[in-house]
């Protein structure tokens, strides 16, 4: 009985230490960021275009918002709506992960 | 009549241009904007800093991002297509002359850029 509490408390962390590995990967992200925002954003997030912001160094967890925000409609703008609204929660959370990963086209300023 | 008609033509393609150059954006000054950022630096200016309300997240980086962008995020703020309280509070303190200057400061490179 014990040793049953043990294993399933042993089973309960690890599977907690795989959802957190598992929370991003920056390889689908790449491949999604690839598919739907390069066009724009351009590759690494590094866009050229005055319109479209840099995305490449960016926080993640501020990416992320921003992208659920669109989602959700908080952050309002017709383009970025549509293309936020598809996306799963492991979508921007790899997606996040792959911008913020990418060599620094924003930096800290203060 | 047709002398007329073509000044009509062109009284009327020229009035988007007219129109732009009347509402002429202002021209920001990366000097100047640097001397309003006392209202960002207690976030902007503390790498990594969280905000926290209405929810946890670190705020962005500026630097090097592009200057009418940062522009329309300002106003974004200010007329509400953004919604965060504390950039909504502060965007609506500023001219349009303040977010070009701001915009155009924060558009040059950041300090940790050749670091990282």
């Amino acid at each position: 009985m014990r040793a049953n509490r043990l294993l399933t408390a042993v089973v309960v962390a690890l599977s907690c230490v795989a959802a957190e590995a598992a929370a991003a990967d920056i390889a689908a992200g790449k491949a999604k960021a690839a598919e739907v925002c390069e066009t724009c954003h351009g590759a690494g997030g590094n866009s050229t275009s005055q319109d479209f912001p840099r995305l490449g160094g960016q926080y993640p967890d501020y990416l992320a918002k921003a992208l659920r925000d669109y989602k959700s409609g908080d952050r309002k703008n017709p383009i970025m709506a549509g293309f936020a609204k598809p996306l799963s929660k492991a979508d921007i959370d790899n997606l996040a992960a792959y911008y913020a990963a990418q060599p620094a086209a924003v930096s800290f300023k203060q | 009549m047709n002398r007329t008609m073509l000044v009509a033509a062109l009284l009327v393609a020229a009035l988007p241009a007219a129109e732009a150059i009347a509402q002429g954006a202002p021209v920001g000054d990366a000097a100047k904007g640097r001397a309003k950022t006392q209202m960002c630096q207690g976030c902007h200016g503390i790498d990594g800093w969280r905000t926290a309300y209405p929810e946890v997240y670190t705020v962005p980086k500026l630097g090097n991002q592009h200057q009418s962008y940062l522009v329309t995020a300002l106003q974004e703020y200010k007329n509400g297509q953004r919604s965060h309280p504390s950039m909504r509070a502060i965007a609506a303190s500023l001219s349009d002359q303040d977010m070009a200057d701001l915009a155009a400061y924060y558009a040059q490179s950041g300090e940790k850029m050749a670091g990282k």
